[in-house]
């Protein structure tokens, strides 16, 4: 589904942010993406997406090389992820149910069909009461929510989830991390950069874990396999 | 496919139909800018448009004069008469003996000053004249049949009295060009007001832009609301300067009334021009389309999504 070979990202005079990177995301897998502040994981993620382009490497989606990619196909593309990005990136300007429509206005649906399926999303992540309501009300696990269903409405089959838990409390991490394995367990792949390496969702399920650039480990997680300096750099950042 | 399209397009106007109600100042501001830009060269167009007319309706009665010399005997005229009657350039003629042009004066004279001096001439000074229209009103054909006339014997003077009228026209034809001028000008300056208006917009939609990047939305999707916008703009203005131009026109015929019926003439201009009106909407909606187009590709490609 998703296919890394040799990737390298470098910015515009900046050190390498990615370093020959390679791994493989088979369909309907729950990939966790780790690494202290600043270690890639957000630039890796933008890769995965389309955002950015690799500098050297191939990165393949769906057996398509976005490197190749002409520039109108990128939307197409886009279109197979559901995005969900630390700061939520909600529309303020518009209430729930309008933030949900906006990816099935941008695939041509709307009308009845676009109304039952924004609340079926809403449903989803327990905000149905809520589509009236203008997102700066809600709290920010309700917003982190909102933009889950908003990145879900178009029923992508790839999840991308940039630290969704990352300005949470302990409970509302947990809310959306059973979300997000409801989406799993139904066939969805699910991404999720997260330094949240101790949650006990992460057992059990892979981890890229990204040290300066480079990929440390693709294995699945026990516990007793985390890296001990992961633990003491989430307690610094943290 | 097409329905898909459809409704990005229904989509698109109904926000923004929902946006412009949410501003309605500023879109009455933008579309009274756009409307008074219109109505400028449209004005001056009327006025030269229906002096043009007016013209052209005088060429057509353009006649051409022939003044016979003052010894000619009705053999001569008859001649003549005859060969009037045969040249093919020749609409329609008749002949004014020098007795009904000497009493023609006498009546014309009779209610003014001048009567005395026209009494106190002891003979007829009038030569006998035929009054010639032509079929062409084209001023070259009129200028050879003129001259053609002048040489028939017998023929003092022929006479096409035109000058002024080539003098109008051409005066008229340099007034067209100036609109023109005036109007290309405006055109720029709409484009450039239109597309700050919309690049505004944009900027404050910079966040929905980004998101609607991020989440898969093709350029032409983002475009289309600012397009519409454009459009929308440009469809207010036209529709706003053709009333402008009507309301103008009603206050000049009014004023113009009083001074027309002086000169007997009915010079008033016509409260709708359907040419006119068509073509200022469909030029206010291309520039709207334009301005906006040139603003949203420039903003849209600046607008980075990392």
């Amino acid at each position: 589904m998703i296919k890394f070979d040799q990737v390298t990202k470098r910015y515009p005079s900046s050190d390498e942010i990615l370093k020959n990177i390679s791994f493989n995301i088979e369909a309907g897998e729950l990939v966790f993406v780790t690494g202290h502040s600043g270690a890639g994981k957000s630039t890796l993620l933008k890769l995965i997406a389309a955002i950015e382009r690799p500098t050297s490497g191939t990165v393949l989606i769906a057996n398509q090389n976005i490197s190749k990619l002409k520039p109108s196909a990128i939307p197409f593309m886009r279109r197979r992820f559901g995005l969900i990005f630390q700061d939520h990136k909600l529309l303020y300007d518009r209430n729930c149910f309008d933030n949900v429509i906006l990816p099935l206005h941008i695939n041509g649906i709307s009308g009845t069909e676009a109304a039952k399926r924004v609340r079926a999303a809403l449903d989803k992540v327990g905000l149905l009461h809520k589509e009236k309501a203008m997102p700066i009300t809600l709290s920010g696990g309700e917003q982190q929510r909102l933009a889950i269903a908003r990145a879900v409405v178009s029923r992508p089959s790839i999840l991308i989830a940039d630290e969704p838990t990352g300005n949470l409390d302990a409970q509302y991490a947990a809310d959306i991390m059973d979300i997000f394995n409801a989406f799993n367990q139904v066939g969805v792949t699910v991404i999720m950069a997260t330094h949240d390496t101790l949650g006990k969702n992460i057992e059990g399920n892979r981890v890229l874990h990204i040290d300066h650039g480079t990929l440390k480990s693709s294995a699945i997680t026990q516990s007793a396999f985390l890296p001990t300096v992961n633990l003491r750099e989430n307690l610094h950042h943290d | 496919m097409i329905n898909t399209m459809l409704n990005h397009h229904s989509q698109a106007i109904k926000l923004v139909l929902s946006r412009m109600r949410n501003n309605m100042l500023s879109t009455l501001m933008i579309s009274l800018v756009i409307a008074v830009a219109m109505c400028v060269p449209g004005l001056f167009y009327m006025g030269v448009d229906h002096l043009s007319t007016l013209i052209n309706h005088m060429q057509d009665k353009t006649e051409i004069s022939l003044f016979l010399k003052l010894d000619a005997d009705k053999d001569a005229i008859s001649e003549i008469d005859a060969m009037l009657a045969k040249n093919s350039a020749i609409k329609q003629y008749h002949l004014v003996t020098k007795a009904q042009a000497w009493q023609q004066l006498k009546e014309k004279s009779a209610a003014n000053e001048v009567s005395n001096q026209v009494n106190e001439l002891a003979k007829n000074p009038l030569p006998d004249a035929f009054f010639i229209q032509a079929k062409s009103t084209e001023p070259e054909a009129l200028e050879a049949l003129k001259n053609e006339l002048q040489n028939i014997p017998g023929v003092e003077q022929a006479l096409l009295n035109t000058e002024w009228a080539k003098r109008l026209a051409t005066l008229l034809a340099l007034g067209k060009k100036i609109i023109l001028f005036i109007a290309s000008l405006l055109a720029i300056a709409l484009l450039v007001i239109i597309g700050n208006t919309v690049r505004m917009q944009i900027l404050t939609q910079k966040d929905e832009i980004v998101v609607s990047k991020l989440i898969g939305a093709t350029s032409s999707f983002i475009r289309m609301p600012f397009l519409y916008a454009g459009i929308l703009y440009g469809l207010l203005g036209g529709l706003l300067a053709i009333l402008l131009l009507a309301a103008v026109v009603i206050i000049f015929n009014q004023s113009v009334a009083q001074l027309s019926s002086l000169y007997s003439n009915d010079f008033s201009l016509p409260l709708f021009n359907m040419h006119l009106s068509i073509s200022v909407i469909c030029t206010a909606v291309l520039i709207g389309w334009l301005g906006s187009y040139l603003a949203v590709t420039r903003a849209i490609a600046a607008i980075k999504i990392t």
